[in-house]
């Protein structure tokens, strides 16, 4: 059972909801500032860093949905903050921005009716776009990759910049004698 | 090395949810002396003052992304004390990259565990780091 769910896990779920509402003005904030200037990047990873941390909390609870959300923000603002089109950039911080909306309204439903209320937000429309996003960002990282010198494509590891699991960790781990 | 249930332990960590659940899972498993601190920042104190009044944390479980002082920065202080190079020190990550692993572990960390984890899964990391 998620936490979502578990009537002796509420006051932690309300706990992360409340936290979750003090950080939006912060995401809210940071794309202001990259709205006002697009080159001003750093905003993006700054974004980043605090969906980071409702990303973790929010899979840690249960709230699966929110987690995704959360995840393909992540990705969509570091990806940015690498990034010189100034078009694309504007469509990411439109996108970055109803991707806080719609965070809030998936806060507002668990504090109002638990996980099951999810089911009234259009949430996979928007999931499609924030996925076309990174698709694009995988597009340019395509072509950059054609840069990439037949040394660093030898290494057969994930490259530096791949998200690994727990058990990758482990075997990492491990390979360095922990 | 043992655990004792009295064991001093700090969670570190900028989200209250985070904690809540670390710390949850910690009680559950019966440790009794649990500290919170929301940064790095707010941690080091305590980490520096527990150790200079003789009574050290015996244990740190550190997030890896706060905003003020990083877990990564803050665990590369730890270790900058001859005092606390040994003390086990658990990182949490919501998401890990090769790299940052590897300069953790060259900075000393004992252990990686990534959000969102179970009970069991902590409770093995927790044993694996204090039966080496």
């Amino acid at each position: 059972m998620s936490m979502l769910n578990d009537p002796s896990m509420k006051e932690i779920v309300m706990d992360f909801c409340s936290e979750s509402e003090q950080l939006f003005p912060q995401l809210t904030s940071a794309l202001e500032q990259v709205e006002e200037n697009l080159s001003e990047k750093k905003f993006f990873e700054q974004f980043g860093q605090i969906i980071d941390r409702i990303m973790g909390a929010a899979k840690s609870i249960g709230a699966e949905e929110i987690g995704l959300f959360c995840e393909l923000g992540k990705v969509i603002a570091y990806k940015a903050s690498r990034i010189d089109d100034q078009k694309l950039l504007g469509v990411v911080a439109a996108v970055l921005f109803d991707t806080v909306d719609l965070l809030t309204k998936m806060i507002n439903q668990i504090k109002d009716g638990g996980d099951h209320s999810l089911d009234g937000l259009d949430t996979k429309t928007f999931s499609t776009r924030l996925k076309w996003l990174s698709e694009k960002f995988k597009e340019i990282e395509k072509k950059e990759a054609a840069k990439v010198t037949a040394e660093a494509s030898a290494v057969a590891a994930p490259a530096s910049g791949d998200s690994l699991k727990q058990n990758d960790i482990d075997a990492l781990m491990a390979s360095l004698g922990l | 090395m043992a655990i004792k249930a009295s064991m001093k332990i700090i969670v570190v960590d900028d989200m209250g949810t985070m904690r809540k659940i670390i710390k949850n899972m910690l009680t559950q498993m019966g440790f009794t002396n649990i500290t919170e601190a929301d940064d790095g920042f707010t941690a080091w104190p305590l980490v520096e003052e527990a150790q200079k009044n003789g009574d050290p944390f015996g244990f740190i479980i550190s997030d890896w992304n706060m905003p003020k002082l990083s877990g990564i920065d803050f665990l590369k202080k730890v270790r900058a004390t001859p005092e606390l190079k040994d003390t086990p020190f658990l990182m949490v990550t919501a998401e890990a990259e090769q790299g940052n692993i590897v300069i953790a572990v060259q900075a000393g960390v004992s252990n990686f565990i990534v959000k969102p984890f179970s009970a069991q899964v902590f409770k093995e990391k927790i044993d694996k780091i204090f039966n080496k």
